[in-house]
């Protein structure tokens, strides 16, 4: 899986995932996302679309991050799952817990 | 004129014996490395060996940054070394008889590096020691975590069993527990997120958690009991950062009717009149957001209904290619043969067995069955 990071003027911090998202991932996810989440009210977007496989494992870290994110008064949201993942955020009804966008 | 004679030749025997002697003490050390194990005496051993080959009166070696202590000797010599891993050491001689030559600075820097690697060598043992340990103890957690799982099937009046747990390694997450309790034969089947011991431990909290539930929350439905659960492991789930997918439920033999409360997990499928439809989660897996409430879902059963729970082991099993078995084959596999939950539970995991042929489980596999007899 690919990950890279973008910061907007303006607007949350933006991470790009590709590829396979699962439990061989979890590490370098963390390690990317996590100096993100101790900012103050921190706002970060998930970028799903290019992603063609999410598992139970890769779902708890983004579960973890929107969690440490609500804590400080942020959110984390999910921009345009591709349809892969949508199908398990259905299923697992995951999607009413996230923001989707 | 008087010619001494003696002194070179007497000179030049002394010099011969010293050469044998440190040329044996070189075999005694090297034999020494595969004496002991243990790193303080190996290089005790060597650096004693060294000692006398040498006629020092003292020989120490030191990690890098540290004195030897003061001593009276006349002669000095140091040689430094490093092990394999980087580690550096500096080995000191001193004796008061003579100079160090450059041939007993070679047999220092032999010694030096012959104690290095016994000290390196006894590391790589401890370490593979420890681990060892820590792989023997991992694997017995496992094995009894994994027994958490219940090993005795209910005989239900009116319905047929099948349940079944292979986690991808020694233990997993996947769980399922049940109670007959009067006419309700009261269930949760589970996927706790991640893999191995981690997971596993957290399912054996579910599972107890559930058994206690089912006595004090049974007569309530599938709702109370999985909002009972949720209270109980939610915090502990959210500290280790899991969740877990889990769907309640019960079947009252009395009225043929089964009541599901789902939380997050699939695939679900009930089955009737050979249709096979899928039954959606009505919130989130527990253990991600607090205080979420869960919709119950009541179905009247016939003879020939059945009931499939499994986990996402089953879709997402890989062949050899890469490519998944996949939601769409699994649910075609789930009608026809009724002779009974367990012939169909055993001929499902064959054939994701068969599926998979040489390719590792990606995940742990669990599934739970319930055909449906009719009322009697």
């Amino acid at each position: 899986m690919n990950i890279t990071a973008a910061t907007t003027d303006d607007g949350p911090l933006a991470f790009v995932l590709s590829g396979r998202f699962d439990a061989h991932e979890a590490d370098g996810f963390r390690a990317a996302i996590d100096p993100a989440l101790g900012a103050t009210e921190p706002h970060i977007d998930i970028d799903l679309s290019d992603v063609e496989f999410i598992d139970s494992t890769a779902l708890a870290e983004l579960v973890r991050a929107m969690k440490r994110c609500r804590e400080r008064s942020g959110d984390l949201r999910l921009l345009t799952p591709s349809n892969p993942v949508r199908v398990i955020l259905e299923l697992t009804r995951l999607d009413a817990a996230f923001t989707i966008v | 004129m008087s010619v001494d004679a003696a002194s070179p030749l007497e000179s030049l025997t002394g010099a011969l014996v010293d050469a044998n002697d440190q040329l044996l003490a070189l075999y005694d050390m090297a034999a020494m490395r595969t004496d002991s194990l243990d790193e303080t005496e190996s290089v005790d051993q060597i650096l004693t060996t060294a000692r006398h080959a040498l006629h020092t009166d003292e020989i120490v070696l030191l990690a890098d940054g540290t004195d030897p202590a003061d001593c009276d000797a006349t002669y000095s010599a140091s040689v430094k070394v490093e092990d394999p891993s980087g580690d550096t050491a500096t080995l000191h001689a001193r004796r008061s008889s003579a100079p160090f030559t450059t041939g007993d600075t070679k047999l220092l820097t032999a010694v030096a590096n012959l104690a290095m690697s016994a000290k390196h060598t006894a590391r790589m043992h401890a370490e593979a020691v420890e681990r060892a340990i820590v792989s023997h103890e991992h694997d017995i957690a496992s094995t009894l975590v994994q027994q958490t799982l219940p090993s005795d099937r209910p005989q239900l009046p009116t319905a047929s069993l099948f349940a079944r747990s292979d986690p991808a390694r020694t233990a997993g997450g996947d769980l399922f527990a049940f109670a007959q309790l009067g006419p309700k034969f009261h269930f949760v089947v589970g996927d706790v997120s991640g893999k191995g011991l981690p997971a596993a431990i957290m399912m054996s909290n579910v599972i107890n958690a559930a058994r206690g539930c089912f006595t004090h929350y049974g007569h309530e439905g599938p709702v109370a009991v999985l909002d009972a659960i949720d209270a109980w492991v939610y915090d502990s789930l959210s500290e280790a950062d899991l969740f877990v997918t889990l769907i309640a439920g019960q079947f009252d033999s009395e009225t043929q009717m089964v009541s599901l409360a789902n939380a997050g997990h699939s695939p679900v499928h009930f089955v009737h009149d050979e249709v096979a439809t899928p039954l959606a989660a009505s919130r989130p897996p527990v253990g991600v957001l607090e205080g979420l409430r869960c919709e119950q879902l009541d179905i009247a059963v016939a003879s020939g209904d059945r009931l499939v729970i499994a986990s996402d082991g089953f879709p997402e099993q890989a062949d050899e290619s890469g490519e998944m078995f996949g939601d769409d084959r699994f649910e075609s596999e789930l009608t026809g043969l009724h002779a009974g939950a367990r012939n169909f539970g055993e001929q499902l995991f064959a054939t994701i067995e068969s599926f998979a042929g040489n390719a590792p489980q990606s995940d742990d596999r669990t599934l739970f069955v319930l055909d449906f007899e009719g009322a009697q």
